[in-house]
């Protein structure tokens, strides 16, 4: 069809191909960085323990792996589909038992992460895809792929400029297969809403979810459930609006959270959006390491999005020390990017981003939060249009 | 704004220009000495910090490589706010880089801070035989503007060092030794003049 079949099982394939490496106590002193391919086939630069993180984080998943089958064959194959309650009276009170136990085993065995294998059939179900997917012809893809070729847009053009910035180096993404699998996408979408176009930062957000789904039309329909449904709304348009809005929300969060860190950096002058700006808009894709970033994913496909917000005051709140030594806006980068870089066990990142001591957040309240900011970011990008347009005035 | 302990001096530099122009390749060669044929693109901005010794006194730029999409362009501020420099970069080979180059230039001189020290940097001069934007045109609007101009590739080195050189000998020394906003004084010795640390 596009081409896509070849990189079905790809995350299982690079996995048999990496060896295992197992470092030599000589090798340890040196304390030697090396270059290998991680599950995804991202090329990871780290030292001994980095892989030796990585090896175990990979017997981790197989276990993990083993949870999932193990529950699918006590429960049924589809079991995680059963976890709505409340829908509909009829249901006899032993089956709304039963969901909400479901619901409740799902929750935690997701937090602990979805075995790579599982991850297409279970994201695409949970993350609301297949209903979205289900509410138009079958053939919508195909169709939308084919009115669209050879069309050109101020978005295509940018598009096409990106492809080969997208994980450049990636074996397969960094190809013409890849390449013109991820331009389907991303042109499909422009098309799809044009209020969004093209946004550089979905490139990365869905040449991951290329790379995670079977094929190429659910990975379509995955990037629409999550700019449709699940982020907030126009963090990827004109003004990226939306986006300065859970800047503004995350600031807020975090003085409420970590009020030393706040306050040590409010005296620094650092601005948090200088570095959460990335992460809110490639949900991570381009800090952490991959199979951190998609253990990110699974829960935020589930929760939703304000599991960024969790996620984000965690990297924070796991370098409290450490940042609240730091006399300078640079040292703050450094110490957040190399934390960021080197998460390789997501589990680190993940019991923190949910430990109860950070106190819990709840979709409504980020949404109570949403709605403060809004008409203060709506004015503030209202006056500078204005002065912007007031410069080209005085032009002409 | 540049800031002044003993012989060393911290500057805050940001580079503006259209997505693609070349921006992240100029600070990876010139903190790196580096050039990848494929860059990815920048989301936000990124931070880097490059020493540069200049006569007496060493320099410690402290860059933000910003996005170059256009609806990015709201966040900018934040990065040039309180900056020292402002390296505009556009893509010879590209007519609307240029005028997009312009649109920043406006917008520093409105916004910006008034002593900051503009550079214009036409990238991509490699590519000779693509190139749309003159050498020529560029100059007199730089001249026009107050800016100084050179021509650079990140491919090929050329002119990468000296444009942040130049700048670092265009910053204003005397600046009183109050701290301004965003900005450290430095008394200890410079990490060497390639100490670099860069982060995204
Ligand atoms: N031939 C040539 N190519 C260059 C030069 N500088 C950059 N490029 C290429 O142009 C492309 C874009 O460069 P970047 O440095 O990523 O551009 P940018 O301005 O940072 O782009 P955004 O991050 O999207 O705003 C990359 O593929 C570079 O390899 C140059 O001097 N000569
Ligand atoms: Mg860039």
């Amino acid at each position: 069809m596009y081409g896509t079949q070849s990189k079905i099982d790809l995350a299982i394939e690079y996995k048999s191909q990496i060896p295992i490496l197992r470092p030599s106590i000589h090798s340890r002193r040196a304390n030697i960085t090396v270059k290998f391919q991680d599950i995804y086939g991202f090329t990871v630069e780290g030292n001994v323990d980095d892989v030796n993180v990585l090896n175990e984080v990979r017997e981790k998943v197989r276990q993990q792996g083993r949870a999932w089958w193990a529950l699918e064959a006590n429960k049924g194959a589809n079991w995680y589909l059963h976890t709505t309650i409340g829908e509909g009276n009829a249901l006899k009170s032993s089956l709304k038992f039963s969901a909400l136990v479901n619901a409740i085993t799902l929750k935690k065995l997701i937090r602990k992460g979805i075995p790579p294998v599982l991850r297409p059939k279970v994201w695409f179900a949970l993350s609301g895809a297949a209903k979205k997917k289900s509410t138009v012809p079958e053939s919508y893809y195909n169709d939308l792929t084919k009115a669209v070729e050879g069309k050109v847009t101020a978005a295509t053009r940018q598009i096409d400029h990106d492809l080969p910035r997208t994980f450049p180096g990636h074996p397969w993404l960094d190809t013409t297969e890849g390449h013109a699998a991820l331009r389907r996408v991303l042109v499909g979408y422009s098309f799809r809403d044009s209020d969004v176009g093209y946004c550089q930062g979905l490139n990365f957000v869905a040449a991951l979810l290329l790379l995670v789904m079977k094929t190429e039309e659910d990975a379509f329909w995955m990037l629409a459930v999550l700019l449709e449904n699940v982020l907030v709304n126009d963090c990827y348009t004109n003004n990226l609006s939306g986006c300065h809005v859970e800047q503004r929300v995350f600031k807020d969060l975090l003085t409420k959270k970590c009020p030393r860190i706040a306050a040590h950096l409010e005296a620094l002058e650092f601005d948090i959006s200088l570095v959460a700006t990335e992460w809110f808009l490639c949900l991570f894709a381009k800090s952490l390491p991959s199979e951190t970033t998609l253990r990110v994913w699974d829960v935020i496909f589930y929760e939703g999005a304000m599991v960024i917000f969790n996620v984000a005051l965690a990297i924070f709140k796991m370098k409290e020390d450490e940042l609240l030594l730091t006399h300078h806006i640079g040292e703050v980068l450094n110490v957040l990017q190399k934390t960021t870089h080197h998460l390789f066990d997501p589990d680190d990142l993940l019991t923190v981003a949910f430990d109860k001591k950070l106190g819990s957040m709840t979709t409504n309240t980020i949404s109570k939060e949403r709605k403060k900011q809004e008409p203060e970011v709506m004015k503030e990008l209202d006056e500078r249009s204005k002065r912007l347009n007031s410069f080209q005035m005085d032009e002409k | 704004m540049a800031t002044i302990g003993h012989n060393n001096l911290n500057a805050k530099l940001v580079l503006l220009g259209d997505m693609g122009a070349g921006k992240s390749s100029l600070v990876l060669r010139f903190v790196k000495g580096q050039f990848l044929e494929f860059q990815e693109s920048t989301i936000g901005a990124a931070f880097f910090s490059q020493t540069l010794a200049v006569n007496d006194a060493t320099v410690k730029f402290e860059i933000w490589d910003t996005a170059g999409q256009e609806r990015y362009h709201s966040l900018a501020p934040m990065y040039y706010r309180g900056a020292a420099a402002a390296i505009i970069v556009y893509d010879i080979t590209s007519t609307d880089s240029f005028s997009r180059a312009k649109k920043w230039v406006q917008e520093l001189q409105k916004q910006g801070n008034p002593n900051m020290v503009m550079a214009l940097a036409g990238n991509k001069a490699d590519l000779e035989d693509k190139r749309k934007v003159t050498a020529e045109e560029a100059r007199v609007y730089a001249e026009e503007n107050g800016l100084f101009f050179m021509e650079t590739s990140a491919k090929s080195a050329a002119n990468v060092n000296e444009i942040f050189y130049e700048i670092a000998k265009r910053l204003p020394r005397a600046q009183p030794a109050q701290n301004p906003p965003g900005m450290v004084l430095v008394d200890r010795p410079a990490e060497g003049s390639r100490a670099a640390s860069c982060c995204s």
